[in-house]
Order: C-alpha cells, then sequence, then structure tokens
C-alpha cells in the first residue's frame, strides 16, 4: 500500500472478529422473522401485534444498519448525519394517521349511510 | 508526508484538504447521500399505503383485504392455503444474500480476490432468485383465482391491473404494484451493479487499484435493498 502507483484510502477500520459478528447478525435476522412470522399466526389480529411488527421491523434495520452497512464503525457524526434526517418520516406519519383518520370518519360514514350498491353483495373468491 | 511530492498525492486524492472528512472517502459518502433520499422516497410510499389503507378501516362497500387471503401461494402446491410462506422464503433469500454481501466485504479488506468473487456470485444468484420469485408472486397477482370476482356489469373478473381488481379496492392492487415494483426496480439495478463489480474483481481491475472499496459501495446499496424489504415485508404481509 505504500508504493505511490496505489492510491491510499482513508477509512475506519472494521473490527477483527467481523466474520463472527456478520453470522451472529444473520441469526438474528433469522430469528427476528421466525418470530415475526410465529407471531402473525400466534397473536389475533389487533393494534398491539402491528407495533410488535413495526419495533420488530425497526431492530432488524439496525442490525442491517450497524453491522452489515458498518455503520457502528463510522464517526459518531456520520451516523448522526444520516439517521437524524429520519425523523422527519415520524413528523409524515403523523400528520398522515391524522388525516386518514378523518377521511375514514366522515368519507366512509357518508357512504355506509347510501344505499349498498350491486358491489356490496360481490362472493370473494377465497 | 516526507516530502512535498507526497503531500501533493495526498492532498489530490482525498478530498483536496489531505484528510477525508469523517475518515471516509467521498463515494462512500456520497452512497450514503444517495441512501437517505432513497429512503425518504420509500418511506413516503408506505406512509402512503398506511394513509390510504387507515382511511378504508370503515368503508364496509370495499373493505381493504386480508394479506393472507391475497397471498397464499406456493410454487407447485397449488390449491392450498399456505398465507406468508412464500414471501418468508423471498425474506431468507435476501437477508442471505445480504450475508454474502457483507462477506464479500470482509474478503475485500483481505485482498482475498478468489474470496471475493465467490461471495459476488453468491450474492447475484441471490439477487436473481429474490427476483424470480418476485416475478411468480406479480404473475399470480394479476392471474388472480379461479372463481374471480362479480362485476357491477355481471361480468367475472380474474387477477388484477391498475384500474380493477378482485380482492378489494383499486387502491389495494396499485399500491402493490408501486411499492414491490420500485423495490424490485431497486433489486434489478442491484444485480445489475453487482454483475458489473464481479466482472471488475475477475479482470483484476481492483487488485490493481489497491482496495477494493467499490465493493464496499455497491454492498451499502445491496443492504439498503435489504433493509427496505424489511419494511414492506412487515407493513404488506405482516399487518
Amino acid at each position: 500500500m505504500s508504493s505511490h502507483t496505489v492510491e491510499h484510502l482513508e477509512h475506519t477500520e472494521s473490527p477483527s472478529d467481523m466474520k463472527s459478528q456478520i453470522w451472529k447478525t444473520f441469526w438474528i435476522l433469522l430469528a427476528f422473522t421466525l418470530v415475526d412470522i410465529a407471531l402473525y399466526f400466534v397473536l389475533d389480529p389487533t393494534m398491539f401485534r402491528n407495533w410488535v411488527f413495526i419495533i420488530l421491523g425497526v431492530v432488524k434495520a439496525f442490525f442491517i444498519v450497524s453491522i452489515f452497512m458498518h455503520m457502528k464503525f463510522e464517526r459518531k457524526f456520520l451516523a448522526w448525519m444520516i439517521i437524524l434526517p429520519m425523523v422527519l418520516v415520524i413528523f409524515l406519519i403523523t400528520l398522515m394517521v391524522v388525516e386518514a383518520k378523518y377521511v375514514d370518519d366522515h368519507v366512509n360514514k357518508d357512504s355506509v349511510a347510501k344505499p349498498a350498491t350491486e358491489e356490496s353483495h360481490d362472493t370473494h373468491a377465497h | 508526508m516526507a516530502n512535498s511530492a507526497t503531500l501533493t498525492t495526498d492532498t489530490r486524492s482525498q478530498w483536496g484538504g489531505g484528510k477525508s472528512p469523517f475518515s471516509i472517502s467521498y463515494g462512500k459518502l456520497m452512497m450514503w447521500i444517495f441512501l437517505l433520499s432513497d429512503a425518504f422516497t420509500f418511506s413516503s410510499l408506505l406512509v402512503s399505503y398506511g394513509f390510504v389503507r387507515y382511511s378504508f378501516s370503515g368503508n364496509l362497500e370495499t373493505p381493504w383485504p386480508s394479506p393472507d387471503q391475497v397471498f397464499n401461494h406456493f410454487p407447485f402446491l397449488h390449491g392450498m392455503h399456505l398465507p406468508l410462506m412464500f414471501v418468508s422464503l423471498m425474506t431468507f433469500i435476501l437477508i442471505f444474500s445480504s450475508v454474502t454481501m457483507v462477506l464479500a466485504v470482509e474478503a475485500g479488506h483481505r485482498m482475498a480476490k478468489k474470496e471475493v468473487a465467490k461471495y459476488m456470485f453468491l450474492t447475484i444468484i441471490g439477487g436473481a432468485a429474490f427476483l424470480g420469485c418476485q416475478a411468480w408472486e406479480w404473475s399470480q397477482f394479476i392471474t388472480g383465482s379461479e372463481a374471480g370476482k362479480l362485476m357491477s356489469d355481471g361480468s367475472i373478473f380474474h387477477g388484477a391491473n391498475l384500474s380493477m381488481n378482485e380482492y378489494g379496492p383499486v387502491a389495494f392492487a396499485d399500491l402493490f404494484f408501486i411499492v414491490t415494483g420500485f423495490h424490485g426496480m431497486h433489486v434489478f439495478s442491484g444485480v445489475v451493479l453487482n454483475i458489473i463489480i464481479f466482472i471488475q474483481v475477475l479482470n483484476g481491475t481492483f487488485e490493481k487499484r489497491g482496495h477494493y472499496e467499490m465493493v464496499e459501495k455497491v454492498g451499502l446499496y445491496w443492504h439498503f435493498v435489504d433493509l427496505v424489504w424489511v419494511f414492506v415485508f412487515t407493513f404488506y404481509y405482516l399487518i
């Protein structure tokens, strides 16, 4: 690497046990996905179950970003620079949940008040 | 930095300041910025899915379908009700191809050309397998069930397109096509990039360059595609 013909790149070092960390992360992701599938069949479809799935998804995302994408070993400033803007998404979700509740409360109630159309008698294939 | 000649070389190669900001190369930082913007795009798509779905929760005329009534097929097991099984398989394929990708990056740090090539090849196979699964999933969705759905004009409609579907609201199929289609497009570009890098690895391009950073950059993109799938899986198939 000291030769002048070879380009030198500055980068943050990986830990020496990177290989075992990769496999550990793989087993964690696999286990969490299996937990997802198990809970899908075990729990009733409630808002609580949805929150469990979302939290498990965020935890899986954390492992992918920190180990697979090497973020854990980069400078902290870089990590914050990439992760903090995602807070804006929470803002968007909050706004859209409020809007969707409005649509559900007003538009759907109005349509229920109207007489049922033919489509409501459709036989579903499943 | 023993003499001015070395200093000039360093200044040119590292962002022009002699020392790269965040101890990261320019290309890698720009890949992170791109992924951040891409994350916003996918967030918007998934949030709009959530918005439309929530606004249908009290709609009794065209209720939002339960995913396990729509995505319950598995290849070669025709007519069986197997919800979640096929997408779980797709999830495992993508997670595993993410592992082989990060192993290629790790081998690149050790300058082990043969190992990088091996793991890049496995990653390409994983990506192609995922795309094949998605094509099958789409064809199932578009073809629909044998029974179909009785439309208001008396005809029976099977499957789905952008303006009609047998499963429920029009928006259900539209959002399925745009979200999984946009993700599938990302997987496809990822596979193409991986193939380009794989060929360059075989040609010894990175060995001559002295580092395998290009593998790290496509690796970042590939893991991001996996990351997005985690959320598509959660919001489309689980919730």
